[in-house]
């Protein structure tokens, strides 16, 4: 059952979010199909948590949104990274990579 | 944070279009999601199927973001209550009962805690009020003679000052007048004509020392407060200081009022300053003091001779001192206080009795101690005389709200167990448990809330009836029926706490319902089975109403038993007929030369009205606050060291025992005929004959008076009976002496001390010529003669102020009222909480007979007698009520001897007190039982059995 939100290390589906947002605006479909993409399908995400989250982000002022067409000319509603959120983003980032490198120093020491 | 704020507001009110945002958007993505499958080669109809069981269906999405958000938490609040007030409005005799009973209980709470806080909890608006400390209780009043220094918490002038002006290690010591007499005001007049046409006013005044107000930190309104200029010599110093309610209602708030003059019982004042709305005074009386004066003023406030001389130094003051800032917080500093202040009261005993003073003495000398009590909140006569009762009440409505909320918990778990096949449809759709607790809790407090609103308003006006009652009609009182912060935070706090009380168990009973066996098994056995797990609960609280009830009750039955007795004791005089009325010549310009054809007028116009029989006057009525009291000696009579020898004084015209209805026993009353020419007589009571002379022959001893005034000697020349004349709880008799008026001399002696100055040989007027009290005996209901009294003295000189006009029945009352009060509300609550009770049962047995209509229909089909049915019901509430009895018969004994002291001649284990309590609680209790149990027997066993 890999397609839990549970099973993502918590805390990270925020930062994942992020990160898909870093290089452009996208909607929320397309940041499941991506965050899939990228996690060669590791993550599935239900609808449920990913739209918490959005809710979560966007009141934290990391994200904000807006009505667009898609490709498809179908209405949808794009997330756009803040400066805020880019900031924020950089910072986990960093931290992430201390923690990863952390935790893999102490578990390759036994 | 503000934008979590600003975002959860925007879909708080704008609900559908955030809603429709997000429908929009989720729907969005289930559509290219299932699009992306269509593109894989799946039909649209399985597509969307698939992204339902991958990313959950739209509706859940919902649920899950909508919950996600903090404003969904007040939202379903909100649920909650619209659900809460749309039950209570299908079930309007639960919902009219419920209010009515808490808004009952929680009005009286607040109604008694309104009293409880104004008088026994409010700091004194003052300076670092607990500094203050109190020299002895100072809670009595009035002017002694010959007690040792401090005794009562009272002291002369001369101590007083001597304390002032050196303090040792208090940061000050100031003192007042113990009682406030009533002074004669005039107003300014706002013509230029002269001041005898305004009418004076009647309030009370109190003396204070020049540092009283500085050493309160008080500061007035407006001018300043009498200092110790105003109070340097004797005579000077004709100020006032007005209490801001005296001005406002007597001097319509003159802002110009300042140095304007005022007379003070003739006296020209002048006015220095308006104090502060809250202050009161330091000691707080049910009447407040309207202004304050300096001691200095005491002859013209008093209307007696100086008290301040060296030679006459009667013990009239309270005194109260500030500790200083160590001694009110470090134990040590305080006793040090503590011995400072008794060494100075020993020195000063031992200053008084010379150098004498045998060893023994000494020994008692030293053990002289004037003991430092807290004052923080004031001295307060209401206190010491209310407070007991208060807490009394207090206990009393604490009870019946536990009754009430006993009640409501009840009807809550019943009603619980009706609604468990909604409750476990709610669980078994996902409702959490938490919710549903919730849900019940909201409920209830809607419902104590409400009741705590109305509450509110019951407690306003049961506290006006309260204080009415209490103040007997006094206009100006500290007490205020308003409630203030703290009065509405205590209501507040009653109310929801009332609502978790009775809230809580109901629904954790609702949340326990297991959803999965409630719903499989047909309704009939979940009701029997849920009902099951209430039921112990219901028990337990119908037990503990009976419990409370009795408690109450036996309370109840032991105040009024108590009130009974000292209503319908003996007090020595006529109750019925007798119409008392309180004047003052002095205040109307007489001479003490001119009093006694005064009274004599008196006496013959008032004994010409219809349907008065007999009219006396005396100083003081036959029952009367205050006492006229003085040491005597008697021919024949030797006292022991340090015997008691004090005797209560009256004066009286002739024809006095005749008219109050006392029993002359031996010798002869004191008759018109006892004129200035004639033998000086004096009639004494029985307690005090046969205390002195138990030989029985004590008529024709001499007795002499330790007042220079009415020195004597007197000759006893009769025996009358004993009275109350003071307090009627007193049980031993007071010893009484009567002396004719018309035989007191209108000068005083001129032998007496003077005051060390010069003054001529000038014969000083004796004020104890006059007498106080008109006292009429009629021969029908004395109310009636009441307009014609006050016409006929008028007509004599309609300058004498007459007050307090009542019949001997109201005075009587003034005296108990305190008793009344406590006997009438606690009877009151009691009713009120048999009837709680009797309600709550009934409930709890007719609920129990529906709930087994089923069995019994099938009982009566089994062939079970109608008798043995009514057994089975009755059965049950038999043993609650024994139980009942069982826990709450130590319980009323135990409650019996904490109210013990407040009963007046009976016992705290009164016999019949207590059979009736149980017998009106069992009865009740029967009923209650037995309306539903004869139902039960009417069941028809093919429509029970049938019954779901």
């Amino acid at each position: 059952m890999t397609d839990k939100p549970s099973d993502l290390v918590q805390g990270t589906l925020d930062m994942l979010i992020l990160k898909t947002l870093e290089l452009e605006p996208m909607h929320g479909y397309g940041i499941a199909v991506r965050l899939e993409q990228m996690s060669k399908s590791v993550f599935r995400l239900n609808a449920g948590s990913l739209f918490v989250a959005f809710q979560r982000l966007q009141r934290a002022g990391l994200i904000r949104s807006e009505w667009k067409a898609t490709e498809n000319s179908r209405r949808a509603k794009y997330y756009v990274l803040t400066d805020q959120g880019r900031k924020r983003l950089n910072s986990e980032t960093r931290e992430w990579g201390r923690q990863v490198a952390a935790i893999a120093r102490i578990l390759e020491a036994s | 944070m503000l934008r979590t704020i600003a975002s959860g507001l925007r879909s708080l009110f704008r609900k559908e279009q955030v809603n429709q945002e997000l429908d929009e958007e989720l729907n969005g993505f289930l559509e290219m999601a299932a699009e992306e499958k269509v593109k894989l080669g799946m039909t649209r109809k399985d597509a969307l199927r698939a992204v339902r069981l991958e990313r959950g269906s739209l509706e859940v999405t919902k649920e899950v973001v909508g919950d996600a958000r903090w404003e969904s938490f007040v939202e379903t609040c909100w649920q909650d209550l619209r659900f809460g007030w749309r039950t209570l409005r299908k079930s309007p005799r639960f919902t009219v009962v419920a209010l009515l009973s808490l808004s009952l209980g929680i009005g009286g709470n607040t109604a008694i805690f309104t009293l409880i806080h104004q008088v026994m909890l409010r700091d004194l608006p003052v300076r670092d009020p607990e500094q203050l400390v109190t020299f002895d209780k100072a809670i009595g009043g009035g002017i002694f003679g010959g007690v040792d220094l401090g005794s009562y918490g009272m002291f002369p002038w001369y101590f007083a000052h001597q304390l002032e002006t050196g303090p040792g290690p208090f940061q000050g010591i100031a003192s007042y007048s113990s009682f406030s007499p009533k002074v004669s005001v005039r107003p300014p007049s706002s013509t230029a004509s002269p001041d005898s046409n305004t009418p004076a006013i009647m309030v009370p005044g109190t003396l204070v020392s020049g540092n009283y107000f500085s050493l309160l930190g008080v500061q007035p309104l407006m001018g300043r407060a009498i200092g110790p200029s105003d109070n340097s010599t004797p005579g000077a110093g004709a100020v006032a200081d007005l209490s801001y309610q005296f001005w406002q209602q007597s001097m319509s708030g003159d802002p110009a009022i300042l140095s304007k003059a005022i007379t003070i019982n003739g006296t020209p004042c002048t006015v220095i300053g308006v104090m502060p709305r809250e202050f009161q005074g330091f000691k707080l009386e049910v009447e407040p003091a309207a202004l304050w004066a300096p001691i200095m003023m005491q002859p013209v406030v008093f209307q007696d001779q100086s008290y301040l001389t060296p030679a006459f130094a009667p013990y009239f003051l309270h005194v109260f001192g500030r500790l200083s800032p160590q001694a009110a917080t470090s134990h040590a500093a305080f006793q040090q206080s503590q011995r400072w202040l008794d060494q100075q009261a020993r020195t000063g005993i031992r200053a008084i009795e010379g150098n004498t003073i045998s060893a023994a003495r000494q020994q008692e000398i030293n053990h002289v101690t004037i003991p430092l009590l807290p004052a923080q909140h004031g001295i307060s006569q209401m206190r010491s005389q209310y407070g007991d009762s208060l807490q009394t009440l207090m206990a009393v409505v604490v009870l019946v709200l536990l009754i009430a909320c006993a009640n409501l918990a009840n009807f809550l778990l019943a009603r619980a167990a009706t609604r468990q096949r909604e409750t476990a449809t709610r669980l078994a759709l996902g409702s959490s448990r938490a919710r549903i607790v919730r849900q019940s809790l909201i409920e209830t407090l809607l419902l104590s809330i409400a009741g705590g609103a109305l509450g509110i308003l019951i407690a306003f006006v049961a506290t006006r009836a309260l204080i009415a009652f209490v103040t007997q009609g006094v206009s100006a009182t500290t007490l205020s029926p308003t409630p203030d912060a703290a009065i509405l935070l205590f209501t507040m706090a009653v109310a929801l706490s009332t609502g978790v009380l009775f809230g809580l168990a109901p629904a954790f009973v609702a949340a326990r319902t297991g959803a999965a066996t409630t719903l499989a098994s047909n309704a009939r056995t979940a009701q029997a089975s849920g009902g099951r797990s209430s039921r112990p609960w219901q028990k337990t609280l119908v037990t503990a109403q009976i419990t409370l009830s009795l408690l109450l009750l036996v309370g109840a039955g032991l105040f009024l038993r108590s009130l009974r007795n000292l209503q319908n004791q003996d007090f020595g005089f006529e109750r019925t007929h007798l119409l008392v009325a309180d004047f003052n010549a002095q205040l109307a310009g007489y001479k003490a030369s001119q009093a006694a054809a005064l009274h004599q007028r008196l006496i013959e116009r008032l004994s010409a009205l219809p349907g008065v029989r007999t009219v006396a006057v005396a100083s003081a009525p036959p029952i009367s606050e205050g006492n006229w009291s003085s040491d005597i000696t008697l021919t024949g009579y030797t006292p022991a060291p340090k015997e008691n020898m004090n005797s209560v004084l009256n004066r009286v015209s002739g024809e006095y025992f005749e008219t109050v209805g006392m029993p002359i026993l031996a010798g002869r009353p004191i008759t018109p005929a006892d004129s200035a020419g004639s033998l000086k007589v004096a009639v004494v009571s029985q307690s005090l004959a046969n205390h002195f002379f138990p030989e029985g022959d004590a008529i024709g001893r001499v007795l002499t008076i330790g007042i220079d005034h009415v020195k004597g000697p007197w000759q006893i020349v009769g025996i009358v009976r004993n009275s109350k004349s003071n307090d009627p709880r007193a049980t031993d008799p007071v010893r009484m002496t009567y002396i004719p008026l018309a035989q007191i001399d209108p000068f005083l002696p001129t032998n007496q001390p003077a005051g060390g100055t010069a003054t001529p040989a000038l014969p000083q007027e004796n004020d104890d010529c006059f007498a106080g009290t008109l006292i009429l005996r009629t021969t029908g209901d004395p109310s009636g003669s009441i307009a014609n009294l006050r016409a006929a003295v008028a007509s004599i000189d309609p300058n004498i102020p007459l007050l307090n006009v009542k019949t001997i029945h109201d005075q009587v009352s003034s005296f108990l009222t305190h008793d009344e009060l406590i006997s009438a509300l606690t009877g009151l609550f009691s009713l009120l909480a048999l009837l709680l009770a009797a309600i709550g049962l009934y409930g709890v047995m007719s609920y129990n007979v529906v709930r087994r209509t089923n069995e019994i229909g099938i009982r009566f089909a089994l062939g079970a007698p109608g008798r043995t049915v009514l057994w089975m019901i009755l059965r049950e509430s038999l043993l609650l009520l024994s139980i009942g009895l069982v826990l709450g018969l130590p319980l009323a004994v135990g409650a019996a001897q904490y109210i013990k002291v407040q009963l007046f001649d009976l016992n705290a284990l009164d016999l019949t007190t207590f059979v009736l309590a149980v017998t009106v609680v069992s009865t009740m209790s029967l009923l209650s039982a037995f309306l539903p149990a004869r139902r039960a027997t009417k069941v028809d066993p093919m429509v029970a059995i049938r019954c779901d």
